[in-house]
């Protein structure tokens, strides 16, 4: 039943593909962190025009399928600008922006909860407002913003399958593939299924413990 | 007049409070004048201390003072540079003044040591050691040594005020003001940090302090401001305080707040 794991070709198209979605999704969620942390302290300190673009991108982003944007990022921008783009390149983009939509939302949560009496703390040292943000108001919102920041990167790890669409062989395609050629439907699905349970269970374990080791000791007691 | 160091003129501060009921959808706009006309001077080494009814505006005006808040209207000098002129470092300036919070506001992911260190290495640019040195002599001035690795949530309220008290004066700034430094803290710890400045004013630190210490403004203030409804009533010594205030409100106030002391 799973002997087409056996077939080296076969073998060597799922490694490709989980690589694939891996990589996609480290890149995404990284891109996605700090593009989404330039996007949230222009929402909290931009002027008008400033915020109302970045809402405009978080809803654009949020809002619409991921594989229409892939859609739009691999075929129609390239043909409107009339240049040859990789599709890779602007599957990784698509990724990050996206992400940075979400994450967003995350991390001017995140930044609310610290900014008040800390921002002030900093500003009466002497510090400016960017020394502020850099090494006190962000180092506690990105502690506060990890387990979102997990779930993100869940998300967006199974969201690969859109890659799909637009002909580029993640994890999923590589699956449709094979079955196509083994007509093993059941199988092949299980063995791509447990493949993404024990990635994104691996590594959201792995989020879990640098939580732990990050959080700022005695305030887990505090806010019992 | 060369032995200024900050001079407040004729500066005021409104909030604009909009009280919304849901219910009528009448848009009750409130305006609360926290500071009205308020001028003051503070030269080299004195020790002034701001008092009065909670809610009057007098920590409104300290936040002004160190530019925490912006006037609306009046000037802040620090020495002979006008902080309310458009186009002012303010980072600069605040660097040059230390700030001691109510309710302490240490950088909570920060040790001790690191609170203290931070704006030496980011403002003043020391490099490490010299930072490292400078921060572990102010934490030992204020006696909070044992809890130089200590994070803010692993301290007592007493302690961690005086790490915010070290963080103040660690960059030996022209002035400290400080916002009703102990009123947060139970009556125990209160002591700890009185002792605490206490020290500083034998030290000769010039400081504006917004409080309700009684005994300890009788002790080391060369003056007492009573401040009310945004502006500051009655000004004198310590003495004219405790023995006949000039003004109605202070005598009823100063009664009340006796009163109180002893009871404790």
């Amino acid at each position: 039943m799973f002997d087409f794991l056996l077939n080296p070709v076969y073998a060597t198209w799922i490694v490709e593909g989980l690589l694939l979605t891996v990589e996609i999704t480290l890149f995404g969620v990284l891109l996605g962190l700090g593009l989404g942390t330039l996007l949230t302290i222009g929402d909290i300190y931009g002027k008008k025009p400033i915020k109302a673009a970045i809402a405009v991108y978080v809803e654009f982003f949020r809002g619409s399928p991921l594989f229409v944007q892939l859609f739009l990022a691999v075929y129609t921008v390239p043909a409107i600008l009339n240049v040859q783009i990789d599709h890779y390149v602007m599957a990784f983009l698509v990724f990050g922006l996206n992400s940075a939509g979400y994450q967003k939302g995350y991390l001017k949560g995140a930044m609310e909860t610290v900014l008040g009496d800390q921002m002030q703390a900093g500003l009466s040292t002497g510090m400016s407002k960017l020394q502020t943000l850099r090494h006190v108001i962000l180092p506690q919102a990105y502690r506060i913003v990890i387990p979102s920041w997990t779930n993100e990167f869940c998300s967006l790890t199974k969201s690969t399958a859109t890659l799909a669409y637009v002909g580029l062989s993640d994890l999923v395609s590589a699956g449709i593939s094979i079955k196509g050629i083994t007509y093993q439907i059941l199988p092949v699905w299980l063995v791509i299924g447990v493949i993404y349970l024990v990635w994104i269970t691996g590594f959201s374990k792995l989020m879990d413990v640098v939580y732990e080791k990050k959080k700022v000791p005695g305030v887990e007691f505090l806010m019992q | 007049m060369a032995d200024l160091v900050m001079e407040a003129k004729h500066v005021y501060k409104t909030y604009g409070r909009s009280n919304k009921k849901a219910d009528t959808c009448i848009d009750i706009k409130q305006q609360v004048e926290a500071v009205k006309d308020v001028s003051l001077q503070i030269r080299k080494g004195d020790i002034k201390l701001i008092f009065g009814p909670s809610g009057s505006g007098k920590s409104t005006f300290l936040r002004c003072m160190a530019m925490l808040d912006i006037p609306d209207k009046g000037e802040i000098y620090l020495g002979d540079e006008c902080l309310t002129k458009p186009g002012v470092d303010l980072n600069k300036a605040r660097a040059r003044i230390g700030f001691v919070f109510q309710h302490i506001y240490l950088f909570r992911h920060l040790t001790a040591l690191s609170n203290v260190e931070l704006a030496l290495r980011q403002v003043l640019k020391l490099p490490k050691e010299e930072a490292r040195k400078r921060a572990l002599d102010a934490l030992t001035e204020v006696k909070v040594t044992d809890c130089i690795n200590k994070y803010p949530a692993q301290m007592s309220g007493g302690q961690a005020q005086r790490v915010g008290i070290a963080r103040a004066l660690v960059r030996n700034p022209d002035i400290i003001l400080l916002d009703e430094p102990t009123s947060a803290l139970d009556p125990e710890l209160t002591g700890e940090v009185i002792d605490t400045l206490r020290d500083l004013a034998k030290e000769g630190t010039t400081m504006l302090i917004v409080s309700h210490e009684m005994p300890f403004a009788r002790e080391v203030a060369e003056e007492m401001i009573f401040y009310d409804e945004g502006t500051i009533v009655e000004t004198g010594p310590p003495s004219q305080f405790f023995n006949a205030p000039n003004t109605d409100r202070a005598k009823k106030f100063m009664t009340r707040i006796i009163n109180r002391t002893t009871r404790e």
